[in-house]
């Protein structure tokens, strides 16, 4: 086995905190993702998921009123778009996101699982996604998600052996969502000329879909009190630490009503905070690549696992 | 059929008594056991340092493998800061294969004093004997390069007499009394300790999406507000009954930094009381051998 390969993505340690260094002397940067995606399961978004009260709360509703909250907060976020919801959007709503500082980033084609594809399908699929979000942008996006659906049996979302590189030769500079670290670190595709994606920390206990059921009903998880401890309790110790807040939200889910007014409690008092970097994924990714290149940053250590009869390869 | 169904009856009622046998409790029922220096309760604070593996092994997908190598990348150096600043010495139950894949963690975890217990080679029992021998050895040979010695305390389901031949003293897991007691194989002969823990000090109880299968209307991730009110009610029960508490974390879920603060918080309040032992498991292990051997 070359390296880790098949059971790390990067190497061994992490940044420690005191080692870190955020723009202009910040002392924690935060990060928001604003997920656009309606898909429900693997199979993407479909007319069903389009066409349901979700769709229109979150698309006429939730989102406006989302957009309104961060606005009077003065905050910016990483929209995920999937490509079929940017042509429902149009591109005069995309730039209009934009213009108030956020940046558009891509979601595939249509939130779909893509991990059972094959190399080329999967390629083409990630060209016609860039297509569309360049053609609405004026510039292809410069970050590509592949974030959880509420109904995947694993809530880090779905990539395929072939994603990253595929990424990486589609010209994007970084992935919106990893779970390796809780700061930005690089997803090694190959050992030997240290290619890798600069990949952006996700963890669903910050993913307002997995604690808000908006309209799906019954299920037991409606747990917006302990998604708000969570946060607090993150951004308490990421800041002490000076590291890195994220939150993921969906405008169909926080958008709702007294969703929307505890994450504006939430959002106050993290706001407040002196010292913040709130920057969009094209920024954080910019700083990372200045501040830690991968060619001189990564610190990976060859090999000394060994194949015996019997045990895992 | 009341004569079919008596034999079964007769037959479950002597499996349970078999069963209920096979347990020594380390005290009589109502009595503490004896900590050294007069402790009230002992903690032995324990991490099962999986990362990825246990997801590699089930076949799971990238993300997941992401999700747990987030424990070797950062939990673990997190939670042996964490250790360090309380002074806790703790038990890394420790698969084999962990040792090819993050030694310096573990050797800072050896410097820092704490003990490095089994854990399967690779997160399994095989249920070949053969194969078994061979992981059973082949962790406890990769385990030694790293402390110096082979591993005295295991956390699996590995077959008694192995362990045994092994030299291991104690075992850890499943929950079948509050304090550690002694357990002897079905076959009555070989008899090991048990440092018990229970799942509702387990962390990845509580923050894990996707367990071992789980439906999604299912999972309990909660924050660590109240999962902090619920070990601090396990520990004062135990601590005024003057038990034992086993507390189990996983480096890729508790070294998330908002449950570090969590057990910083809980471990602060818990040295607050007199008479807390923290130990090893090892510790615990010898003491109980030594005060309360088997009768």
């Amino acid at each position: 086995m070359p390296w880790k390969q098949g059971y790390t993505i990067s190497d061994e340690k992490s940044l420690a905190d005191a080692d870190l260094r955020w723009p202009d002397g910040r002392r924690c940067c935060l990060a928001i993702t604003v997920d656009l995606g309606l898909a429900r399961s693997g199979a993407g978004i479909g007319a069903a998921d389009l066409t349901d009260d979700r769709a229109r709360f979150g698309l006429a509703e939730g989102l406006p009123l989302l957009r309104g909250l961060l606005a009077r907060l003065g905050l910016r976020a990483t929209f995920a778009v999937p490509a079929v919801i940017a042509e429902v959007l149009g591109g005069a709503a995309l730039r209009g996101i934009a213009a108030e500082g956020h940046e558009i980033a891509a979601h595939g084609l249509c939130q779909e699982d893509v991990s059972g594809l094959a190399r080329e399908e999967e390629r083409a699929r990630i060209a016609r996604a860039t297509d569309i979000l360049a053609g609405h942008l004026g510039a292809p996006p410069a970050g590509w998600f592949s974030l959880p659906r509420q109904a995947d049996p694993f809530a880090g979302g779905t990539i395929s052996p072939h994603t990253m590189d595929l990424l990486l030769a589609a010209g994007y500079a970084y992935f919106g969502n990893g779970l390796a670290d809780d700061i930005p670190h690089y997803w090694v595709t190959d050992f030997a000329t240290r290619r890798a994606m600069l990949t952006l920390p996700y963890y669903y206990h910050y993913d307002d879909q997995f604690f808000l059921l908006f309209p799906d009903k019954g299920t037991g998880l409606e747990h917006a009190d302990a998604l708000a401890r969570n946060w607090r309790a993150e951004f308490a110790a990421q800041y002490r630490r000076g590291r890195y807040f994220h939150m993921t939200l969906h405008p169909h889910a926080i958008g709702f009503g007294h969703r929307l007014r505890m994450l504006e409690d939430v959002l106050t008092e993290i706001a407040r905070q002196p010292g913040l970097w709130n920057a969009t994924g094209t920024e954080i990714a910019l700083h990372w690549r200045e501040t830690w290149p991968a060619e001189t940053s990564l610190q990976l250590k060859p090999s000394i696992w060994q194949d015996h009869p019997g045990s895992l390869s | 059929m009341a004569a079919t169904a008596d034999p079964d009856i007769a037959e479950l009622a002597r499996a349970a008594r078999a069963h209920l046998a096979r347990h020594r409790p380390l005290v009589a029922p109502g009595q503490a056991p004896r900590w050294p220096q007069g402790a009230r309760i002992a903690v032995n604070v324990t991490a099962d340092f999986d990362a990825m593996l246990l997801r590699r092994l089930l076949n799971e997908p990238p993300m997941q493998l992401a999700k747990g190598e987030f424990g070797g990348r950062v939990g673990i150096w997190r939670l042996l800061d964490l250790f360090a600043a309380h002074r806790i010495p703790a038990t890394i139950f420790t698969p084999g294969r962990i040792c090819e894949l993050y030694p310096d963690a573990l050797r800072a975890a050896v410097a820092a004093g704490h003990e490095l217990a089994d854990h399967m080679w690779e997160h399994h029992v095989p249920r070949d004997r053969q194969l078994e021998l061979d992981h059973l050895g082949r962790t406890g040979a990769a385990l030694e390069r790293i402390a110096g010695h082979r591993p005295v305390g295991t956390r699996s389901a590995h077959t008694p007499s192995l362990l045994a031949a092994a030299g291991f003293l104690y075992t850890s897991h499943d929950c079948a009394a509050h304090l550690p007691y002694y357990l002897t194989d079905t076959e009555g002969a070989h008899t090991l300790l048990n440092l018990p823990f229970h799942y509702a000090l387990d962390d990845a109880m509580f923050y894990s999406f996707a367990w071992l299968g789980s439906a999604n209307p299912a999972q309990r991730i909660t924050d660590t507000d109240r999962v902090l009110e619920m070990w601090w009610d396990a520990f004062r029960q135990q601590y005024a009954a003057g038990g034992y508490l086993n507390i189990v974390l996983h480096p890729f879920v508790s070294g998330r930094a908002q449950r570090i603060d969590m057990l910083d918080a809980l471990f602060t309040r818990m040295k607050t009381l007199p008479g807390v032992w923290f130990a090893t498991c090892e510790a615990v292990a010898r003491h109980c051998l030594a005060t309360h051997p088997r009768s």
